[in-house]
């Protein structure tokens, strides 16, 4: 009884990662329409912006949140208003193909300055270890989630209660409406994507204890958030929650069944599966789109 | 006039093919052409579905790894021609596409949605070429027996025959595309509105699922031939998400739904890459793909249609006006309906 429930734990506690990794990409597609490849690179970005801070200044990945964030805020308004704001409305292709480009920008920009070397952070608590309903849990990956849940909280009243997040759900919701009603949808495009964007690197800041740093992190974690995404409904925030949840969970189990790489392929199948019974997802509000 | 100048260009196509084989040209450079006209292969093959059918898969290394791994393996454990694998690859990779592409779209799955089906099919079948450890060496990859010199092995000393081989492939690739005249105008029917081709009495299914079937077959035999000529794989390389995203940003840069376009974009791209990774490769890692990123963003935003709409300008732009006319009646209409 007590490995099941140390394994839903232990699924629990990765599903929030994974959730918050996904909340911006999800954000950016329900409102942008992009979906954005480059997305894993980001994250990997602000994990290296979080070593460095660490090593070089040794602030704490927790105390580092806000820079980090501050600082792929901007990253992605840049990116959006320099590279991405001049293809919207033409063929979605190039939108598609121009994050990949990024993609592989950002890696080997990463590859150049930091090499292919594994890195690592090693803070006070990095090995401790505490117990919550009898069974031990990482202290990090419990920072982690809490971290993770606050900020969907925070971002979930940004959107429902503050002028700029019910700008940002009018554009999401009929773009020609929201610029009727006096919304000027570029700048709204523009936060949106520097929002999700800055999401990402809080969820860099907070696994960087956890997970190793090196230039293609962010493969893995794209695949992991594009499953999520569109399980829980692409577009949808409470969506990107759940789905998240979802995968956590059938990652422990599937993890300790057999091998990581079968806990994969599990999830891929659960992802081709509810794309083609359910393409809207879980929470999505359309059948079909 | 336009017959003759086809004619022409083909007469000068044929003289430099030609004189690629009959020159002394040094192994290098051999080597990048041979590159050059897999790529082009490969993008003519993704052209089909994607570009004229508008079905954008960043997943094809799904089949290049099904044709490669399927040929390998075959001639490994039972000393099978890897001619035959080939084939054999190729109608695993035709079987893998239908499962996937028939539901896709059958059930209307479209846009960004199709893009990340094909995705997942693609690392799923890296995950499970990963995992196979005892069959496939897991990453640590495989190679393939040398015996040189035999043509019934698909095994050569030097490279030029691979090169009159993969030029074989990549011009039947182009006479498939160039023939399959009725197959692309409902593909360009289908992409530019489903409905409006449904209306018609166009099999929207049936058209791209065919569609889908040629280009996975192709796919897969380039494939085939990447591991012949290479002599190793690994499933990173050869069924991961770079080789997807090279063979369709290679198109997209050349020009999709044109027969030359991804062809042009082989041409350009492959020498400008493989320059960069001997000039940067060694000393600073990284820069020659950075390089190679920066190029393809400034491409797709500076010239959406391709760099082969440079040379076909004038056309492009009576096209241009011809679909804006249409997008304006359609406008129109969508007013009136309203």
């Amino acid at each position: 009884m007590d490995f099941f429930a140390q394994i839903i734990i232990n699924g629990i506690l990765l599903g929030a990662i994974y959730a918050l990794i996904s909340i911006g990409l999800n954000l950016i597609f329900g409102v942008i329409k992009i979906v954005n490849f480059a997305h894993g690179e980001f994250l990997m970005i602000g994990m290296y912006l979080t070593f460095l801070l660490f090593s070089q200044s040794g602030i704490d990945p927790y105390l580092s949140i806000p820079i980090v964030f501050v600082l792929l805020f901007v990253l992605g308004i840049l990116i959006h208003k320099i590279i991405l704001q001049p293809l919207l409305g033409k063929a979605e292709f190039n939108i598609l193909l121009t994050t990949a480009g990024l993609g592989i920008v950002f890696q080997n920009l990463a590859l150049m300055f930091f090499k292919s070397d594994y890195r690592v952070i090693q803070t006070s608590y990095s090995a401790a270890k505490i117990e919550l309903f009898g069974t031990l849990v990482s202290v990090s990956r419990l920072g982690a989630f809490i971290v993770a849940i606050l900020a969907a909280v925070i971002l979930y009243f940004v959107l429902m209660k503050t002028r700029i997040g019910m700008d940002i759900r009018a554009v999401s919701q009929d773009p020609e409406a929201a610029v009727l009603m006096g919304i000027n949808d570029k700048k709204i495009f523009t936060i949106t994507f520097g929002l999700g964007v800055g999401l990402v690197g809080i969820a860099a800041a907070i696994i960087t204890p956890i997970y190793y740093i090196f230039p293609t992190v962010g493969e893995s974690f794209s695949t992991i958030s594009f499953i999520v995404v569109v399980l829980g409904g692409l577009g949808s925030f409470h969506g990107a929650l759940i789905g998240g949840f979802i995968i956590g969970i059938v990652e422990a189990i599937g993890g300790i069944i057999s091998s990581a790489e079968w806990a994969r392929v599990f999830s891929l199948l659960i992802f081709l599966f509810i794309l083609f019974v359910r393409p809207s997802g879980i929470m999505g509000k359309n059948a079909r789109v | 006039m336009k017959k003759i100048m086809e004619y022409k260009t083909w007469i000068g196509l044929a003289i430099l093919f030609a004189l690629i084989y009959w020159l002394p040209l040094p192994i290098y450079i051999l080597h990048v052409i041979i590159l050059t006209l897999l790529y082009a292969f490969m993008g003519t093959a993704w052209n089909l579905l994607c570009g004229y059918g508008g079905q954008l898969s960043l997943g094809y290394a799904a089949f290049t790894g099904m044709g490669a791994y399927t040929t390998l393996l075959l001639y490994r454990s039972f000393d099978l021609s890897p001619w035959l694998g080939m084939l054999l690859g190729g109608i695993l990779s035709t079987l893998l596409m239908a499962v996937i592409a028939y539901p896709c779209f059958r059930f209307g799955i479209r846009g960004p949605y199709f893009t990340l089906a094909s995705i997942a099919v693609a690392e799923i079948l890296r995950d499970v070429l990963t995992t196979l450890r005892e069959l496939t060496g897991g990453s640590l990859g495989l190679s393939l027996p040398y015996h040189p010199t035999n043509f019934w092995i698909f095994q050569f000393d030097g490279k030029k025959e691979y090169y009159l081989i993969i030029l074989l492939f990549w011009l039947i690739a182009i006479f498939i595309v160039k023939n399959l005249k009725r197959l692309k105008y409902y593909l360009i029917a289908i992409r530019e509105d489903e409905d409006a081709a449904a209306a018609l009495g166009i099999s929207v299914n049936k058209t791209l699922l065919c569609a889908a079937l040629i280009s996975a077959f192709l796919t897969s035999i380039g494939g085939a031939f990447y591991v012949q000529y290479f002599r190793y794989i690994d499933p990173d390389s050869i069924a991961g998400i770079g080789l997807s995203v090279s063979i369709a940003l290679i198109s997209v840069v050349g020009g999709t739904s044109t027969l030359f376009g991804p062809s042009i974009g082989a041409l350009i791209l492959v020498p400008i890459s493989e320059y960069l990774r001997l000039s940067f490769g060694a000393k600073f890692a990284g820069l020659h793909l950075l390089i190679y990123g920066v190029l393809l963003i400034v491409t797709i935003r500076f010239l959406p249609d391709g760099i082969i709409s440079l040379f076909s300008r004038k056309r492009l732009r009576r096209k241009n006006d011809e679909t804006k006319k249409q997008s304006e009646t359609k406008v129109e209409r969508g007013n009136a309906n309203e």
